[in-house]
């Protein structure tokens, strides 16, 4: 294993600095990076440990209304804040599946962004809340959506001397609702086979106003399912329309096969995942729908 | 023994009760120790090279960087070690141990045979620069083209691994080599007949291919060696059988039994994985090289990825005919196991265990055991009699729909009893199959409806034997001062036989569980004891303890009647003291001991060899829920019903059906290896290979039946190896009864159940 | 590389000589000694090198012996004090809840952190937070037996 000098910066500034240097890797939870360095499939000349900064990992109020969840913030943290279990218990609920409770006492959304793993559990509920990734450089701050944070496989869109500093959720729509089911083989410890994340927004008559698919481990980086969320929009909630706009997701997803499954097996389950995950939108709005 | 026929005639007082194992405390305190937490002055880290081709020679090994490694204390290859000739054997029970495949198994000798096998290895100050040295050795492999399952290896112009292995049991012998290492056939009747005369009563033909997959022990093989001032070598080891493990290590060798000594510290699950020595011999050869005591502990991903011995695939198909009334009339198998990189893997046990125990005229089992480009195979409780179950009972339970009949009034229907004749033609010894089925037949599990669920639910029954072993057993007793036996047992503990064997001893000497105290000894204290496995340990153990009491009791007995002026015959043994009736003089083996102790010690010694076999059975019921939108499969509630002859510590049985059920039901469910085309393994993790965690199973509801084996000490029979037999069988044969489908494909992973239902 | 590291393990300063890439189950098993704390994949898939880090199950085997100042880590070792046993040791004694012994550390560990938190667990919540913590050896039967029976005898007073 290589050997790596360690830092632990107090403030945004000095972590901007330490994560500068060549080979510098941020540390947030480790369950990431720690194998990876063990195993030789990531390599860190500087390893710069977040945990010490406080905008890293605090949960706080936004002023429109929204929530920052600092990047190291462990999934435990967050899925036991009353305010983000209360107002985005999708996102709750995604924290909830990254491993077991061991990992998730160490794990970070931030961390799960950045490893851009298209598996990462945490990621689909954030692109249906439509979060943001703020991030600090040596010139300055900037955000972009979640969404456009991936890369590829193991990369981001950030550069090599920046950092995700926290994750920003807008404030909660009245009269939406969201959903992350995964699949996995066994109940936990397991990389999702694959996952879609559903959000809904009624309009007033009931109808749909806005609707969000996104979907892990069908496509080198989390990505959404188009084609789906244009069915959905204007249309009332109901089982057969969440049964084609889980086709259409299948539709919109390119998956490979692995070990863990094959390209028509993830297919299929992108379908029966979004649709469930719209049912369970649904069963949150207030509308009785059963699905298989 | 032949006196002991069924149970002691007084009740038990220790034996059959429910009590806590005696060597639980250090468990739950993280004091017992294994090999990796030892730390001995001046040690040294070793660490394996290992083949990246599946299938290549060794053209050449160029180690002298490596050598000159500031850090690096030893190198060594195959050329360190003895190079033994085909048909090399160590002794163990009836059949020895293939030396030279073993030597193979730890050293690659001019070839190597799977991703993972050995080829270097090298000592160091410490891990990480062992790790540099090992990316310092150059290896100049020829690649040979490799073939990675039974159909390839059998394939007409499939590349041959091993130029000397002619197929036995064909006739005429073959001209050529081949990969089909054997032939075996049981057989008895005429079965083509029979089955072609019942296909207008009611038959039933499976195919089925089970993955390998692995024992998953959570402890990684771990090993410490060291070499005195005088060359006298220990080596503390994580295996089942520490006799067997100093054999293998002196065979690789060359050195003489008195020269080296093997100490079992606890082992972290075995399951059949730590037979064979794994990495044993290699630290030793490094200590001996570098003066220095030596560690080895291996990875996961390098005991999974080729490091270890997992047990076999097989395509196995079997078809069955009955007549009208439901009375079978034939089985037909054939058996493809495959054994890895080496032959030698032998398919006659897992053929009659698969067919044990129904009643039939006409056999005809062919069994070929196979060489492919993978890690050899090794034992994983009851080998592969799991796999040959997920075909049998699904074969049964197919007949017993076509005959519209309730598979448990089939089974009982064909079921063997005692006297009937099994697979090789010998009767069988005592056994409660119809027991255990009635019993299943009046539990609850059987009799409540299913609940109903959104989702189709089913319940499967399948039944399972084993036929275990006895080998060789021997222990010894010593009095300490204070009166209180100190038992030295040769086998290694792997299923809580500290505890049964203390109860054992105690109930000879009538004395409470904790005023025996019991170990483990090394392969130089204590009577040669074949390892922990084949389910034999309680039983032959037993055997063997209990002649060790009655002749220490003996010896206590003369010195009793010498202190007390007596004849040894008149005086009456209970619960510790000696007492002569005639004058109410009593003396308690405490004061006894205090009063002779400069008359040399009290030795009882025992022994026991092939003792009659106690032959497991087990009977399970599992109910199911399919996700059929997923293929995703809930195991809602699983009941096993066992056979033990006598529970000597029912918590003990309980915890092994326990274990062993949820090890079947993780092959049976989501466990299997998956091989890349480069032969590498591509889940050699312990997140993509799935065992099942607490959320996956329910609880496990065991009942056990005693039908107790005759000539055995307590009618004991084999516990710890059945219970993962039927598992797999007894979930598909839910999911048929669920969803109408058949798996024919092991483990029976979402996606399989998924194609299989979408047809 | 050498550091010098200032933990408190077990309610006790220590200073330890570590290797700067070395884990906190490195540190632990390798650097003090304390070896009840085991591995059994290197990469936080077994649960068998579980400690308590600030009250919280952790996998020691992902966190960074450079990590470890500043944190209350409590391993096995830190659980019973003096002759008594921990009632989660003790439970699992008397309910077969050990068999090989290798998850058995991690188990109690994280056993404790659910009751700790959660005094009177369901079956199902207790079967959560043991998730992360393999067994091959007992199926899990008994061991979650124990915990309950501790869950219902702490409710009993």
């Amino acid at each position: 294993m290589q050997e790596f000098s360690y830092e632990r910066p107090a403030s945004i500034a000095e972590a901007v600095a330490a994560i500068g240097a060549p080979e510098a890797r941020a540390l947030a939870g480790g369950t990431d990076l720690v194998p990876q360095l063990r195993e030789g499939r990531r390599r860190a000349a500087r390893v710069v440990d977040l945990k010490s900064v406080p905008e890293m990992t605090t949960i706080a109020a936004l002023p429109d209304g929204g929530m920052s969840i600092g990047a190291a913030v462990t999934a435990t943290a967050l899925a036991r804040h009353p305010v983000i279990a209360a107002r985005y218990p999708a996102v709750a609920q995604s924290a909830q599946l990254i491993g077991g409770v061991q990992v998730q006492n160490r794990a970070s959304l931030g961390g799960n962004i950045c490893n851009a793993a298209p598996s990462a559990d945490g990621v689909p509920a954030l692109i249906c809340h439509a979060a943001r990734a703020l991030i600090a450089g040596p010139k300055g701050r900037r955000e972009m959506p979640v969404e456009a944070m991936f890369a590829g496989p193991g990369r981001t869109n950030l550069a090599a001397d920046e950092l995700l500093v926290a994750i920003a959720l807008p404030t909660a729509a009245p009269r939406a609702a969201a959903a992350y089911l995964r699949f996995t083989p066994r109940r936990e410890m397991d990389i999702a086979v694959a996952g879609a994340a559903a959000w809904l927004r009624l309009a007033d008559d009931g109808a749909i106003a806005d609707a969000r698919i996104a979907l892990a481990s069908v496509a080198p980086t989390p990505i959404r399912a188009p084609t789906a969320e244009r069915k959905l929009v204007g249309e009332r909630p109901g089982a057969a329309l969440f049964e084609e706009a889980g086709r259409l997701a299948a539709a919109d997803a390119r998956p490979i096969s692995d070990t863990r499954g094959s390209a028509d097996y993830r297919r299929t389950l992108v379908a029966v995942l979004a649709t469930r995950a719209l049912a369970d939108c649904g069963r949150q709005l207030g509308f009785s729908i059963e699905v298989a | 023994m032949g006196e002991d026929a069924v149970a002691k005639a007084p009740p038990l007082k220790v034996l059959g009760k429910r009590v806590p194992r005696v060597d639980a405390r250090e468990r739950v305190t993280g004091e017992a120790r294994y090999p990796a937490d030892v730390a001995r002055s001046g040690m040294a880290h070793a660490k394996l090279l290992r083949s990246p081709h599946p299938h290549a020679r060794i053209r050449h090994i160029d180690t002298a960087r490596a050598a000159a490694l500031k850090g690096v204390l030893a190198v060594v290859t195959a050329a360190d070690f003895l190079e033994l000739p085909l048909g090399a054997s160590v002794p163990m029970g009836e059949t020895g141990y293939d030396m030279w495949m073993v030597a193979q198994i730890n050293m690659a000798r001019q070839k190597v045979f799977w991703v993972g096998q050995p080829v270097a290895a090298v000592a160091a100050v410490d891990p990480h620069v062992a790790e540099e040295a090992l990316k310092l050795i150059a290896v100049d492999y020829e690649v040979l083209p490799a073939v990675l399952d039974i159909a390839a290896a059998i394939a007409a112009d499939a590349p041959v691994l091993h130029e000397h292995v002619i197929t036995k049991g064909v006739d005429p012998r073959p001209r050529a080599p081949s990969n089909v290492c054997s032939r075996t056939v049981i057989a008895r009747g005429d079965a083509a007949s029979a089955l072609a005369a019942a296909t207008a009563t009611a038959t039933a033909r499976l195919r089925v291919q089970v993955d390998t997959a692995h024992q998953g022990y959570l402890e990684p093989q771990a090993v410490i060696a060291e070499v005195d001032a005088n060359g006298f070598a220990t080596v503390w080891a994580s295996t089942q059988g520490q006799f067997t493990a100093e054999l293998m290590i002196a065979a690789m060798l060359g050195m003489p039994s008195s020269q080296l000594k093997v100490v079992p510290l606890e082992i972290g699950g075995g399951f059949g994985g730590k037979i064979c020595i794994h990495g044993e011999a290699v630290a030793l050869r490094l200590a001996q090289k570098c003066r220095r005591p030596v560690k080895l502990v291996f990875s996961r991903e390098e005991l999974l990825q080729g490091g270890s011995g997992p047990p076999a695939a097989a395509l196995i198909e079997i078809e069955v005919g009955a007549a009208r009334d439901g009375g079978l009339v034939a089985i037909e198998g054939t058996y493809h196991l495959d054994a890895g990189g080496l032959p030698g893997l032998s398919p006659s046990l897992v053929m009659q265990a698969s067919a044990a125990l129904y009643q039939t005229p006409n056999l005809n089992l062919q069994g070929y055991d196979v060489v492919t480009n993978k890690p050899r195979t090794e034992a994983y409780r009851a080998p592969v009699g799991i796999q040959a179950a997920f075909a049998m009972e699904q074969a049964m339970d197919m007949l017993s729909q076509q005959l519209g009949m309730d598979p448990l009034a089939f089974r009982l229907r064909n079921a063997a009893v005692t006297g009937s004749q099994m697979p090789i033609g010998t009767p069988f010894p005592s056994i409660g199959l119809t027991t255990i089925l009635e019993r299943v037949r009046a539990h609850a599990c059987w009799r409540d409806p299913l609940p109903e669920g959104r989702k189709p639910r089913g319940r499967g029954l399948a039944l399972g034997y084993w036929r275990g072993t006895s080998m060789t057993s021997a222990g010894h007793i010593t009095i300490a001062g204070d009166g209180r036996p100190m038992v030295t047992m040769g086998a290694v503990d792997l299923s809580g036989t500290r505890t049964t064997m203390a109860q054992v001893v105690a109930e000879e000497f009538g004395l409470d569980l904790h005023d025996v105290h019991i170990q483990t000894g090394d392969s130089k204290s204590v009577g040669y004891s074949d390892g922990a496995a084949g389910s034999r340990v309680a039983r032959t153990m037993a055997a063997a303890l209990v002649e060790a009491s009655r002749d220490a009791l003996t010896q206590l007995r003369r010195r009793a009647a010498e202190k007390l002026q007596c004849a040894a015959d008149e005086l009456d043994y209970a619960a510790g003291v000696f007492r002569l009736p005639r004058s109410g003089a009593t003396i308690s083996l405490a004061e006894l001991m205090q009063a002779t102790l400069t008359e040399g010690a009290i030795v009882g010694r025992g022994v026991s060899t092939k003792l009659p076999l106690g032959v497991e059975i087990g009977a399970h019921v599992c109910d199911v829920e399919v996700d059929t939108a997923t293929g995703l499969v809930t195991v809602l509630r699983y009941t096993a019903f066992q056979d033990v002859g006598l529970a000597l510590n029912p918590a003990a049985v309980e915890g092994q059906m326990e274990g062993s059920v949820v090890q079947g039901l993780g092959w049976a469910l989501t466990e299997g290896f998956d091989y890349g085309p480069d032969g590498r393994l591509r889940n050699a993790s312990l997140l993509d290979y799935r065992m099942p965690t607490a959320l996956d199973v329910p609880k496990i509801d065991c009942v056990i039946v005693e039908t107790p084996v005759p000539n055995v000490p307590y009618g004991v029979r084999g516990v710890g190896e059945v219970p993962i037999v039927p598992p797999a069988a007894a979930v598909a044969n839910a999911i048929a009864r669920a969803t109408g489908v058949r798996l024919t494909r092991m483990p029976m992973t979402p996606e399989r159940v998924l194609a299989a239902l979408k047809g | 590389m050498k550091t010098l590291l200032n933990c408190t393990i077990n309610g006790e300063a220590q200073s330890v000589l570590a290797d700067t890439r070395d884990t906190l189950l490195d540190l632990l098993r390798d650097r003090l000694g304390l070896t009840g704390t085991k591995e059994g994949c290197g990469n936080g898939n077994c649960g068998t090198c579980t400690v308590l880090m600030d009250g919280a199950p952790v996998n020691a085997c992902l966190v960074l012996a450079l990590e470890a100042p500043g944190r209350d880590i409590v391993t096995i070792e830190g659980l019973s004090e003096s002759e008594a046993l921990h009632p989660l040791q003790e439970a699992l004694v008397q309910h077969g809840g050990t068999q090989c012994g290798f998850c058995t550390p991690g188990i109690v560990l994280s056993a404790k952190a659910l009751l700790d938190e959660n005094p009177q667990p369901t079956e199902a919540e207790i079967r959560h937070a043991i998730a992360g913590n393999l067994c091959r050896c007992t199926g899990y039967g008994k061991i979650v037996e124990a915990i309950a029976a501790v869950a219902g005898s702490q409710a009993n007073g």
